[in-house]
């Protein structure tokens, strides 16, 4: 069974890509006979308006004659909607266009034998080919199409859901018999797939609750409406899409109190359109949450339409909140002095809490020395390790460090050092708090 | 609404006819019925060499008909030159008053509207959309003055008139938005036709397959449900016909956007059961057929339609269409599409742009 050369195959595929047909529009050069036939401002005259109404009626168009051959509905208004050049009918798709990540190729694939004989015993495959994998979308092997008469042709139609960038190639192969001898035809379409939008997303922790920005961009060459944004939280997590509130211009209402809402459509090449989600950990699943250093919030899943309706779906990949919850041990700062003077004693209340499902400590808490880069002016006054005792299990416990500043201004509390005795590690679990020292 | 017109009597109607309006108009206007526009210019051309033409207003119309058969043969820039000789539309040459001999007691503008519409269009086949955006809105800006000017005259069926020019020019902004896919201004453009009490069933679902088209299919829906109770609302300007066949074909729609082509066939064949000249159900429903897999009947389809109902069938779209089933069912499709190129040689009007079958 070899390769046929192409010129002397009997049979040969012909394929067309089968996305949504459109709507033309094409405002044309259809006139009324009223503002042909006479001057402008003939009506002003109710008498001659009177005489000339029956005359003009006649040359209306009506309802179409077929037997005659007028292409009245080519020169004159029918309907005053007729002006838009927004016809009725659907056109084919004119060209194979762009596809995107997320949308389902569709493709008419017809198999036709031009020659003056039968072929016989005909076998059909489909198939795509990317980089990473082929999909089979059609096999006849099972179902044969048995023979093809001359003059001839066979229908398929394939669908395939584009969930890879890059090159495509669907390859058409069909075996058959022609007067004796089994050939082979191979064809291939090839075409790529763009990515339609980016995603960038931002998280903001605001005390308790999580807020997730996203930002859509669209790449694509139309405009998008995008049908849905919806984010799917991670277990144990919840969230609410905020919205301005409906800021419905008034002129918004069809009459008899119909909402024409304008879509929201994402401008083509660059495009872009914000969501807001409030994002809060149910209580029952925070302590999980934590202990298993998770700080995965979930995915937004987004769906939008194009040309009449055609829909396109993606996912992103998972969305990281801040990596805050996931520490063994955490340090916070509860309360410090509000007036706090050069070279005297202040007290800061610090809450130590213990993340992990096992008993952590007793623990030494001190300042870390001077760097060579950097000279500290907050430093512990007295003893200058504090020990604490065990804390059990997602338990927490107080704690009240003697402090000194010896220079004003805007000063750090920095690098105050957690170490667990028992298990000999170090935790640096606070970031750098600031405080103004004033003079005296 | 309308008040019935006063019965005309034929001895003393000075508009009995379309020739009493015009030198010869009947011939124009039946040649411009079969889209005979080169017969048409060649008619102007020796109405105005033989000096046939013996006043103004004969002049305007004639000149109307020229420009108008320049642009449906696309001969845009002649169009537009031989427009441009009027140098301007308010001047007093093209006015009632200024031949009190020739028209007594009229007063007013005799420049046809046409000329105004065609002057506003004719930027946009000559690569100057933003020219014509202006002249469309400065038009529509003129035109809301004289319905002002003729309500205080009291000049009812001119304003009438004027109003109807409202409608139409407001739809030519709408169209030329929607091609640059202005989709926001098509939607406040809607909306001011129906402030202005223009509201209609066939706008609606224009409305509606815009909203299709952009991918609002909830949005369209609603517009076709509106349609839908219209048809109890008494609209005149549809025939009882037009409108069971407008709300089928929405129907259809809809049935083809979530691709039950199935349910979507038997619709238009319910809207072709009630008007076998209903040629946007005829080439829809063929498109059906092909997304159904069935290509040679989806052909079938056009070509008959073709055959026994020419003067609606053919139109561009429809040709293109056919094209394209060909381009996909024949490996030998370009004698094909020949035989086709041929035929429309035969039938089709002077206008008709027969490099749509890209033989």
């Amino acid at each position: 069974m070899s390769s046929t050369p192409q010129g002397t195959h009997s049979l040969a595929f012909r394929v067309m890509r089968l996305c949504n047909p459109s709507f033309p529009v094409d405002p044309p050069f259809r006139l009324d006979p009223a503002d042909l036939f006479v001057g402008e401002d003939m009506f002003d005259d109710p008498l001659v308006a009177s005489n000339l109404s029956p005359l003009l009626s006649t040359h209306v168009s009506t309802a179409t004659d077929s037997s005659d051959m007028s292409f009245a509905d080519r020169y004159l208004l029918h309907h005053p909607s007729d002006a838009m050049g927004f016809s009725d009918l659907l056109l084919l798709p004119q060209s194979f266009g762009a596809i995107y990540l997320g949308e389902t190729f569709c493709s008419y694939i017809s198999i036709n034998n031009s020659s003056i004989f039968e072929v016989k015993d005909v076998i059909i495959k489909a198939e795509i080919q990317t980089e990473r994998e082929r999909i089979l979308l059609l096999d006849t092997s099972k179902s044969p199409v048995g023979s093809i008469r001359a003059g001839g042709h066979y229908d398929f139609i394939v669908e395939h859901d584009v969930k890879e960038l890059g090159a495509y190639t669907m390859v058409c192969t069909a075996w058959y018999n022609d007067g004796g001898e089994r050939k082979y035809l191979p064809q291939f379409f090839k075409f790529v797939v763009a990515n339609p939008l980016s995603v960038r997303t931002k998280v903001r922790n605001v005390k308790e609750t999580t807020y997730l920005e996203a930002c859509i961009e669209n790449h694509t060459k139309s405009n998008l409406y995008v049908d849905q944004v919806e984010f799917e939280p991670a277990p144990h997590w919840s969230s609410t899409r905020l919205k301005a509130d409906g800021l419905l211009h008034p002129a918004d209402n069809l009459s008899a109190g119909e909402i024409v809402k304008p879509p929201i459509l994402v401008r083509s090449g660059g495009g872009i359109h914000n969501y807001l989600y409030q994002i809060k950990l149910s209580s029952f699943g925070s302590e999980q949450v934590k202990a298993k250093r998770s700080n995965i919030l979930g995915k937004l899943q987004i769906t939008w339409r194009t040309n009449l309706g055609e829909p396109g779906r993606l996912q992103t990949q998972q969305i990281l909140g801040t990596p805050m919850s996931c520490q063994e041990i955490e340090l916070q700062v509860l309360e410090i002095p509000s007036l706090i003077n050069l070279d005297r004693p202040f007290s800061v209340h610090l809450k130590l809490t213990n993340h992990t499902e096992r008993e952590m400590g007793p623990f030494e808490v001190w300042l870390s020395q001077n760097s060579p880069h950097e000279e500290k002016f907050v430093m512990i006054n007295g003893l200058q390790t504090m020990a604490v005792p065990q804390v059990e299990a997602f338990g927490s416990t107080d704690l009240h460090l003697n402090l000194i500043a010896t220079k004003l201004g805007v000063q750090r509390i920095s690098g105050i050092m957690v170490f667990d005795t028992i298990e000999k590690r170090t935790f640096d679990p606070l970031a750098d708090v600031e405080i103004f020292v004033e003079s005296d | 609404m309308d008040e019935p017109s006063p019965t005309t009597d034929p001895l003393t109607n000075q508009f009995g006819s379309l020739n009493d309006l015009a030198h010869d108009l009947a011939s124009l206007q039946d040649l411009a019925m079969r889209g005979s526009w080169r017969s048409i210019l060649d008619q102007v051309s020796r109405a105005r060499s033989l000096a046939l033409l013996s006043n103004p207003h004969d002049h305007l119309i004639y000149l109307s008909y020229n420009v108008l058969a320049l642009t449906k043969l696309r001969r845009f820039t002649d169009a537009s030159a031989d427009l441009d000789s009027l140098h301007d539309f308010s001047s007093n040459h093209y006015k009632y008053e200024s031949y009190p001999q020739l028209y007594p007691s009229r007063s007013g503008s005799m420049v046809p509207f046409s000329l105004r519409f065609i002057h506003a269009q004719l930027p946009f086949k000559l690569g100057n959309r933003q020219q014509g955006l202006d002249r469309f809105y400065l038009l529509l800006s003129f035109i809301r003055q004289k319905i002002e000017q003729k309500g205080s005259n009291s000049f009812q069926e001119s304003a009438k008139i004027w109003r109807k020019r409202e409608n139409f020019v407001l739809h030519c902004l709408i169209g030329h938005h929607l091609g640059a896919k202005e989709f926001n201004v098509c939607l406040d453009l809607i909306r001011d036709l129906i402030d202005h009490d223009y509201l209609d069933p066939v706008l609606i679902s224009k409305l509606g397959y815009i909203q299709m088209q952009v991918g609002d299919i909830v949005g369209a829906k609603g517009s076709f449900h509106r349609v839908e109770a219209m048809l109890n609302e008494g609209y005149s300007s549809l025939s009882e016909v037009e409108f069971r066949n407008l709300v089928n074909r929405n129907k259809a729609l809809v049935y083809l956007v979530g691709k039950d082509y199935v349910s979507a066939v038997r619709e238009y064949e319910e809207c072709i059961e009630r008007d076998h000249t209903d040629v946007v159900a005829v080439n829809n429903k063929a498109l059906c057929l092909m997304y159904l897999r069935d290509l040679s009947d989806s052909i079938k389809v056009l070509e008959n339609s073709l055959e026994r109902v020419p003067t609606v069938a053919l139109n561009e779209t429809l040709v293109i269409n056919l094209c394209s089933m060909y381009e996909l069912a024949y490996v030998n499709h370009s004698e094909t599409k020949r035989t086709l190129s041929n035929w429309i040689g035969r039938v089709a009007p002077d206008d008709f742009d027969a490099s749509c079958t890209r033989v």
